[in-house]
């Protein structure tokens, strides 16, 4: 499948920026084309029409599993963080959480496993979006290939093309180290 | 017998906030939830806490927001606030310290250290 807008001719070199795994970005600068392959990853492009800033983040993970969720023993991985983080930078930006809009990529299920990840991914960005209110405009979720997304964060405008599988980057777990997770300081 | 710390946690995410509610129940606290600072504020005019957890980035009212008018106000001037954000720049913690905030907190958090803050602030 292949979900286009149609993208401005501009007169200024377009910046890219590639979102790799674990990543949140965002920009309202309109040269800025954020770009990310992904295969059972899902990535997320949000957007303020109004206050023309977006941003994309790039997870490998939904949430954390039951068992580490009073640990915390989550990393920056898991779509639940990176959800709030890219939300969060949005409003430290100046957009407006009612205002945004939402489109969803990624989600491929490449083998016929016991755990669909990709399938797993693409539902929780779906019901995050829901609890949090965010409209989803449209999403290019699922089947069995990989995607390259690009998306320019100022406009909104985005493009996904299948691509081959081989264009995705390794799953890199660089986790952070444990004492910079949820960092306590008292004043 | 023991009295159990009473908390309200301030955040516009409801996943964040099912992920907290969950972490603090399960550490022994009694949690109560806002979903921004407004709702907080009124919330807080007439129900007590022994501590409040808020994020900063929220709609209508902001955490710094939050703490500056429970810090002006009578009820809540000496009780403990805790942000828990994702921010992590100097310029926004300094800023907090200044509002009158008792500790930072970076997410994503952990859930031990989260509790162990609670049990070290809460009066």
């Amino acid at each position: 499948m292949t979900l286009m807008t149609p993208f401005e001719t501009r007169s200024s070199p377009v910046k890219r920026i590639a979102v790799i795994q674990g990543e949140v970005r965002t920009s309202a600068d309109p040269d800025v084309e954020l770009t990310t392959v992904l295969g059972s990853c899902v990535a997320t492009c949000l957007y303020d029409p109004v206050a023309r800033i977006g941003g994309m983040n790039h997870f490998l993970l939904a949430e954390p599993p039951e068992h580490q969720r009073s640990s915390g023993d989550f990393d920056e991985h898991y779509g639940l963080y990176l959800m709030e983080l890219l939300i969060n930078r949005m409003i430290g930006c100046g957009a407006v959480k009612g205002r945004m809009k939402a489109r969803l990529f990624g989600g491929a299920n490449f083998y016929h496993t016991i755990q669909q990840i990709g399938a797993i991914n693409a539902e929780f960005a779906r019901r995050f979006l829901q609890q949090e209110g965010i409209g989803l405009v449209n999403a290019d979720l699922g089947g069995t290939c990989a995607r390259r997304v690009h998306f320019r964060p100022a406009s909104g405008q985005v493009r996904c093309k299948n691509t081959e599988a081989k264009a995705i980057a390794a799953p890199q777990p660089t986790r952070r180290p444990p004492t910079a997770l949820g960092e306590v300081e008292l004043f | 017998m023991t009295k159990t710390t009473r908390i309200l946690t301030v955040d516009d995410s409801a996943s964040m906030r099912a992920l907290l509610l969950h972490a603090l129940t399960q550490s022994g606290f009694e949690v109560e939830q806002a979903e921004d600072g407004q709702v907080a504020l009124e919330w807080l005019e007439t129900n007590e806490v022994d501590l409040v957890i808020t994020d900063i980035n929220m709609p209508r009212l902001d955490g710094f927001g939050l703490i500056e008018q429970l810090r002006a106000g009578p009820l809540h001037r000496d009780k403990p606030i805790l942000v828990l954000t994702t921010e992590s720049s100097d310029e926004k913690k300094q800023r907090a310290r200044q509002a009158g905030a008792t500790g930072w907190i970076v997410k994503p958090f952990d859930a031990a250290k989260l509790a162990s803050a609670v049990r070290r602030v809460a009066h």
